[in-house]
């Protein structure tokens, strides 16, 4: 990584093969410009991503066409409430032969190869398995049949709806700290992309409009190197750490800060979270977009344009508050930059 | 006080045993004649009785209309005991209602007042009776006045009142409308109203002013690097929030005063994010000279004065 020529060239390669791909699965997702360019930066940073929103705004189908164009095993199990940690692991059934077997379950089917763990209804699930999860999603490693599996290029997609409550269980804060980004997700907005999606026939056919996705745009295995690269690669100046801790504080501290919110005590509001995990994970993903900009170094507005998705669901709220969370949180991080002087 | 003379005296014979337990009753009036239309009437009846009779409450006249012409006002009762004897005196007010024509007497209507003595054998009545009695009432004015031309003449004429002196008002009307005005000051200081309304600032002639200053420290590179600052500063403060370089089109849009300058204002995020965050302020120097950035503060604080 210490050579900086060819790592340079590589990069600008790579930077256009990340246009590819965003342009492939843009082709198929249409509207969603904003969460495709979020899931390139989140797959260029090796991080989890949660995907959030309504019923039937395209959050599978997003997730497919990714895991399409991305390559790789790709696995996928829907959420229930009865699943147990054992049925990702391990497949139990009756052979013909009338024995019972066991054998490898949905993360383990495709070993070490597997890239994209899509886990589809992820709240739906009990906290045994989102343990499981939590302890794959840190390591990317696995103990089964008395012996350890790693997965060097596995990345965890869940998605979550939002308007359910009833048999849901939410997800415990370490879990939600170990996603990258937790990306809601709206239907699109404008009048174009809305009549495309109602009428165009291509849309209708989920199966048809993911099998028509270049499949293999990017090099899957090559990705974590290129992550590596791209860390190393970009540079932050003092002035960017300053800003960044000068954030992470206005974040953590809003009253201390000078941020006032109508009716909100701003020293009793935030009560924790906004971990250094989770500003590092800003960083990695700020530097991702920074790339993806064609820049070498990070600047204010790489911060920002990630900043809800990494930290937003990293910052837990007093109890009195944690009810409005929907419209303080994202407020409040409106008002951190509004706040904290960029240079 | 005035002198009560006795109206009539009612005294009973002594005659039998039962009788003797009241041993006289006797009304006074202060007179018997005079009175007209709504005049309070007022009479006292003195009863005396043997020792260890008491006055039974419930026997006296209530208060209220006796009849269409005659309201009993008012009852009150005052014992006092004097040798063997017990002295009850009833103080009476009656107000009269009677519009009389002509000078005509009335009859105010007695009563009955029960006594009793309780003793170990059982207890005593005895029956006090308190006799009418009458006055004479007069009217109020003439029965037919004389005819006069003008209805207006049947009335009195209006009495004469002092005039007021107004000028004292006056000055105090003035006064509480000093401190009414004075009030209001205060209240809008208060809240910011009208004269009292923080003048909008002007962040780039403060820009300005530091870059003049900046200008004579002898240390070059941080001075370059403090003048942008100065300059973001003044845009922050201009817009009320934090102004990076992908914001300036909605910066423009907001402040459409700054217009003129859209390119220079470019060039200076540029650099900016060049001196901080890219190659370092050297290179920044390079690409924007410090008369570039005085000159751009110059026109930014002319076009902050014309706005």
């Amino acid at each position: 990584m210490n050579e900086t020529r060819p790592g340079d060239a590589m990069l600008t390669d790579w930077r256009e093969a990340a246009g590819r791909f965003e342009r492939a699965v843009g082709g198929a997702v249409v509207g969603q410009a904003r969460a495709i360019r979020l899931l390139t930066i989140a797959i260029f940073a090796r991080g989890h991503v949660l995907l959030e929103g309504d019923v039937g705004v395209g959050k599978t189908t997003l997730l497919r066409a990714v895991a399409r164009a991305l390559g790789g095993a790709y696995e996928r199990v829907e959420g229930t409430v009865d699943m147990m940690p054992t049925d990702l692991i391990y497949h139990t059934y009756l052979a013909e032969d009338g024995r019972p077997r066991v054998e490898p379950g949905p993360v383990l089917r495709r070993a070490e190869d597997l890239s994209i763990f899509f886990f589809n209804e992820i709240n739906r699930a009990r906290p045994q398995v989102h343990a499981l999860l939590l302890r794959l999603m840190a390591e990317r490693s696995l103990t089964a049949f008395n012996r350890e599996y790693h997965f060097p290029n596995l990345q965890v997609f869940a998605d979550r709806n939002r308007v359910e409550r009833e048999e849901t269980f939410e997800l415990p804060a370490a879990a939600r700290d170990r996603f990258l980004m937790e990306i809601g997700m709206e239907a699109p907005r404008d009048a174009e992309s809305r009549r495309a999606l109602v009428f165009d026939p291509r849309f209708h056919d989920t199966d048809a409009l993911i099998a028509g996705i270049d499949a293999d745009v990017l090099d899957h295995a090559a990705i974590p190197g290129i992550a590596r690269a791209i860390q190393h690669g970009i540079q932050a100046s003092p002035a960017i750490e300053a800003y960044v801790v000068g954030l992470w504080e206005a974040l953590v501290r809003p009253g201390g800060a000078g941020i006032r919110l109508p009716g909100i005590d701003m020293e009793a509001l935030v009560q924790g979270g906004a971990s250094p995990r989770g500003v590092a994970f800003l960083v990695r993903a700020a530097k991702v977009r920074a790339w993806l900009e064609g820049r070498d170094w990070l600047v204010p507005e790489d911060i920002r344009a990630v900043f809800p998705e990494v930290m937003a669901h990293r910052v837990f709220l007093e109890p009195v508050y944690e009810m409005r969370r929907a419209a303080i949180v994202p407020e409040l991080c409106r008002a951190v930059f509004d706040t904290v002087p960029a240079p | 006080m005035r002198v009560l003379f006795p109206v009539l005296v009612f005294l009973l014979a002594v005659s039998g045993a039962a009788q003797a337990q009241v041993r006289s009753v006797e009304v006074r009036t202060p007179r018997a004649f005079g009175y007209v239309l709504g005049d309070v009437v007022r009479a006292q009846a003195d009863i005396v009785v043997d020792a260890g009779f008491t006055l039974q409450a419930a026997s006296l006249p209530q208060p209220g209309p006796l009849a269409y012409w005659l309201d009993l006002r008012d009852l009150r009762v005052e014992e006092t005991v004097t040798g063997d004897a017990r002295r009850v005196r009833i103080s009476l007010t009656y107000q009269n209602f009677y519009a009389a024509l002509d000078v005509r007497a009335l009859e105010i209507p007695g009563f009955s007042v029960t006594f009793e003595s309780a003793g170990a054998h059982g207890a005593t009545t005895a029956t006090a009776q308190v006799p009418a009695w009458s006055f004479t009432i007069s009217p109020l004015r003439e029965v037919v006045p004389p005819a006069r031309e003008n209805p207006a003449d049947y009335m009195r004429p209006d009495g004469r009142v002092a005039a007021v002196d107004a000028q004292p008002l006056w000055w105090r009307a003035g006064g509480f409308g000093a401190l009414a005005l004075l009030a209001f000051a205060g209240l809008a200081r208060d809240r910011a109203w009208g004269p009292f309304r923080a003048r909008r600032g002007r962040p780039f002639a403060a820009a300005l002013a530091r870059l003049r200053r900046l200008a004579r420290t002898p240390d070059a590179e941080a001075a370059y690097g403090d003048a942008l600052r100065a300059l973001h500063r003044g845009l922050d403060a201009t817009d009320g929030r934090r102004v990076l370089a992908d914001d300036l089109p909605g910066f423009l849009a907001r402040h459409p005063a700054y217009r003129p300058e859209a390119d220079a204002l470019a060039r200076l995020l540029a650099t900016s994010r060049l001196a901080f965050f890219g190659l370092g302020p050297a290179a920044a120097r390079a690409a924007l000279p410090w008369t570039h950035l005085e000159t751009l503060a110059r026109r930014l604080a002319a076009a902050e004065r014309a706005a």
